[in-house]
């Protein structure tokens, strides 16, 4: 394994098995603080399970985790330092957007006394702070999908994971979430692991992408790296293939040649 | 997942500790209670025969009946344009809130040797034997299965039959190939129901049986009269076959997974013919609900039925010279603490059903609670008497509070199970993840958001305690009997006016607390 110097997380020899069948095949890769890493695959080709695994949701059969050098493997989820963010947002019914982000603050014996200013500033951030008082199921799918964001930013967790977290959405918001995404990373300069089917998406938000396909890791690199030197044929197949197929439709059907711009 | 919740963990424990205690330890000794020699004494004796034939017949009699009636109530409620549908389903409903044996005594004071009805029109009714049961039991059964229809009726999706229509299948095509095979499943479930329920009641056949005696008669003279349990619970393990059937097919049914949605909501033509019919019927059907109610009105505030029909007090003063008063403190006591205590269990047994990971110990959690469903009134009151008999609880308020939870355990259960089970997965895995603990999401997300289901379950279990006289009627005594068991013992003292008196005043008390629900509800939905 490539063993970066300023890793945030190293994930070494991961294996997982469900039922008989090898879900992850003994995976290794690590990230950097402040990177925005994709997972990019098919569906069933173990990248949900590979974040349910980090976050602690789900438990594997081998490997380690470690999180800033200190492994974490045997931790509960809420002590990891990681949050997660789900495509369907996963918001409390019951309360407003400003309970939603401040009720786990209020929980924590650390953040209790600024539960209020650290939500308001939070939802601030993320433009939402005419909306606080407003229910989840008044709000549209790519507010509430803000809402799941500052609720995670909230807490500052070390790493965010994001669960395809804009697929979900209709297809003009998905382009605008994909820029907010990006925005808010570097805003708050966070360490985002995002997984995602769609090759245009990874493409559009990572440093670095990490293509997955029946448990094991095809190729990690930059876009424009694997994108110039796919490391395999399925790589050029799901990938590349795909990338050129729409560029190519693109230029047929506007007429002009997207390259050369 | 390997979180820690000792306090969840500590709840399931209690659940099932409850239900063991409450459900299979009170089955499994009635089954080791029965001695072989009385099993060939009861089936060979000579009223065996005739009983489960009396029992079968009237019993298949009423239910077709009561289902038919049902569905084409609850036909008329979704599928016509009819006015003041609200209403009617209200008053469809109202047989639900008064005891089956009031039901009997309806029908005795209306068509009886000296009812309202027979000396009015100077006919003789031949009311008593299968004429009675049939008629009584459809007036106790029907309701539910209304209630149980116009449920499937409301999720039928349009759009099916605006498919049908543009292939040009006519009304009556539709209804027979797209209706009833959406109903197909819910009505074999309708008819098992209403089947145990007349099947393993006393109270109808008890009061207009006359000489054909049924198989829940029989076991209730044997018990309460004879103290025979062995011969009793030889009859309560034979109630509980039709009852195990319908649980078994009910599960089955349940596991197919009839999940279709809702796109588009029945859009309903304008037909007067059909609407008239529907008027007749429904009309028709009120009048026979609320003729046996009115009597009992109008009997509890006469003078001497028949002879002196001037209003009077006497029958209320006399009801509560013979303990009315203490009889009604007793029953809205079980009542409100079966729903309290009730609700609680059966809510945090569905949290944990609902809301946790599949394991072995939460399907046998899911499967237990379903079982109440399986074991009739009567049999799981005949299983306390023998589990409990000598022990500390015996005797008290607090045996009939448990016989009661047990015995509407698994409805309430249901109702909760199904809206816990409408939240996403992912509400787990994200509180996992911020560290909020099972319990408090408890607390703070699902019962904030699932109060309307809440209030329905505590309803449903107050209005059934307030009407059961099957589980209690073998646990309670002179002390600590509710207000609903006193109808078989003035009945047979021939106090007609007095339990007359009582189902109005069980109808009032469960009118009132349908009233508070309503409200309830309403500032609910204002709330949201």
């Amino acid at each position: 394994m490539e063993v970066l110097k300023d890793a945030k997380l190293i994930v070494k020899d991961l294996y997982k098995n469900f039922d008989g069948k090898d879900i992850l095949k003994h995976i290794s890769f690590a990230v950097k603080e402040g990177e925005f890493l994709s997972v990019l695959g098919p569906s069933g080709c173990g990248k949900t399970t590979l974040l349910r695994i980090l976050i602690g949701l789900e438990k594997q059969d081998d490997g380690e985790i470690l999180l800033d050098a200190q492994d974490i493997s045997h931790l509960k989820p809420s002590e990891r330092g990681m949050g997660i963010i789900f495509q369907n947002y996963a918001l409390f019914p019951n309360m407003s957007v400003l309970e939603n982000v401040e009720y786990a603050l209020k929980l924590r014996a650390d953040l209790k006394q600024n539960s209020r200013k650290i939500a308001l500033s939070t939802l601030e951030a993320i433009g939402m702070l005419d909306q606080i008082d407003k229910r989840p199921s008044q709000l549209s799918g790519g507010q509430q999908q803000r809402v799941a964001i500052a609720r995670t930013l909230a807490l500052n967790p070390k790493i965010i994971l994001l669960d395809e977290p804009i697929s979900a959405l209709d297809v003009s918001m998905r382009e605008v979430m994909k820029k907010e995404l990006k925005d808010i990373q570097k805003k708050f300069n966070s360490t985002m692991i995002f997984i995602t089917h769609e090759q245009e998406e990874a493409f559009y938000l990572s440093d670095r992408i990490m293509v997955m396909s029946e448990g094991n890791i095809e190729q990690i690199d930059t876009p424009r790296n694997i994108y110039e030197h796919p490391a395999n044929d399925y790589i050029k197949d799901f990938v590349i293939a795909h990338l050129d197929s729409k560029l190519a439709s693109l230029c047929v059907c506007t007429g002009k040649n997207v390259y050369e711009k | 997942m390997f979180m820690k919740n000792r306090g969840f963990r500590a709840g399931k424990l209690l659940v099932l500790i409850f239900l063991c205690f409450s459900v299979l330890l009170p089955l499994f000794t009635l089954f080791f209670h029965i001695d072989g020699e009385d099993i060939s004494k009861v089936i060979h004796s000579p009223q065996f025969a005739p009983m489960l034939i009396n029992s079968l017949i009237t019993t298949t009699l009423a239910t077709i009946f009561s289902v038919s009636l049902a569905f084409a109530l609850a036909w008329f409620m979704n599928r016509t344009n009819l006015r003041y549908r609200s209403i009617f389903t209200v008053l469809f409903t109202l047989p639900m809130l008064i005891p089956s044996i009031s039901h009997g005594m309806g029908l005795v004071l209306l068509f009886g040797d000296n009812g309202l009805i027979s000396n009015l029109l100077h006919m003789k009714f031949y009311l008593y034997g299968y004429n009675g049961i049939i008629l009584g039991s459809i007036l106790y059964s029907f309701p539910v299965a209304f209630l149980m229809l116009c449920d499937t009726f409301q999720y039928e999706d349009y759009t099916t039959y605006e498919a049908a229509t543009v292939l040009g299948l006519s009304k009556k095509q539709q209804f027979l190939t797209i209706t009833l095979p959406n109903v197909k499943g819910p009505l074999i479930s309708v008819i098992f129901s209403v089947f145990t329920m007349i099947f393993t009641d006393y109270g109808v056949p008890l009061v207009v049986g006359g000489k054909s005696m049924t198989l829940p008669v029989y076991m209730y003279r044997e018990v309460i009269g004879l103290l025979d349990f062995s011969k009793g619970a030889i009859i309560g393990i034979l109630l509980l076959i039709p009852a195990f059937i319908a649980f078994i097919i009910d599960f089955k049914n349940d596991n197919k997974g009839n999940s279709s949605t809702v796109t588009r909501n029945y859009v309903i033509t304008p037909n007067r013919k059909r609407d008239r019919i529907a008027y007749i019927i429904c009309i028709a059907t009120v009048v026979f609900i609320s003729l046996p109610i009115i009597t009992f009105a109008i009997l509890s505030f006469v003078k001497q039925y028949p002879t002196d029909m001037s209003f009077s007090l006497d029958n209320v003063v006399q009801a509560f010279d013979l303990g009315v008063r203490m009889y009604l403190k007793n029953a809205l006591a079980i009542a409100l603490l079966t729903s309290i205590l009730g609700v609680c269990l059966t809510y945090f047994t569905a949290f944990i059903t609902a809301r946790s990971h599949h394991s072995f110990s939460n399907m046998a959690l899911h499967l237990i609670s379903m079982i109440s469903l399986a074991i009739p009134g009567v049999v799981l009151g005949l299983s306390y008497v023998l589990f409990y008999k000598g022990s500390l609880l015996y005797g008290g308020l607090s045996i009939l509070v448990l016989v009661n939870i047990t015995h509407f355990f698994a409805n309430p259960y249901l109702l909760a199970y199904n809206s816990l089970q409408q939240f996403h997965s992912n509400l787990e895995d994200i509180s996992a993840t911020m560290g909020i603990s099972k319990l408090r999401m408890l607390k703070d997300v699902y019962i904030p958001c699932t109060q309307a289901t809440i209030i329905e379950m505590f309803s449903y279990i107050f209005v059934n305690c307030m009407v059961t006289i099957s589980a209690v009627s073998f646990l309670a005594n002179f002390r600590n009997m509710p207000l609903s068991l006193l109808i078989p013992q003035f009945d047979s003292q021939s106090l007609i006016e007095a339990t007359a008196f009582i189902s109005i005043v069980i109808l009032s008390v469960n009118l009132v607390m349908k009233l508070i629900i309503y409200l309830l509800k309403r500032s609910l939905q204002k709330e949201k």
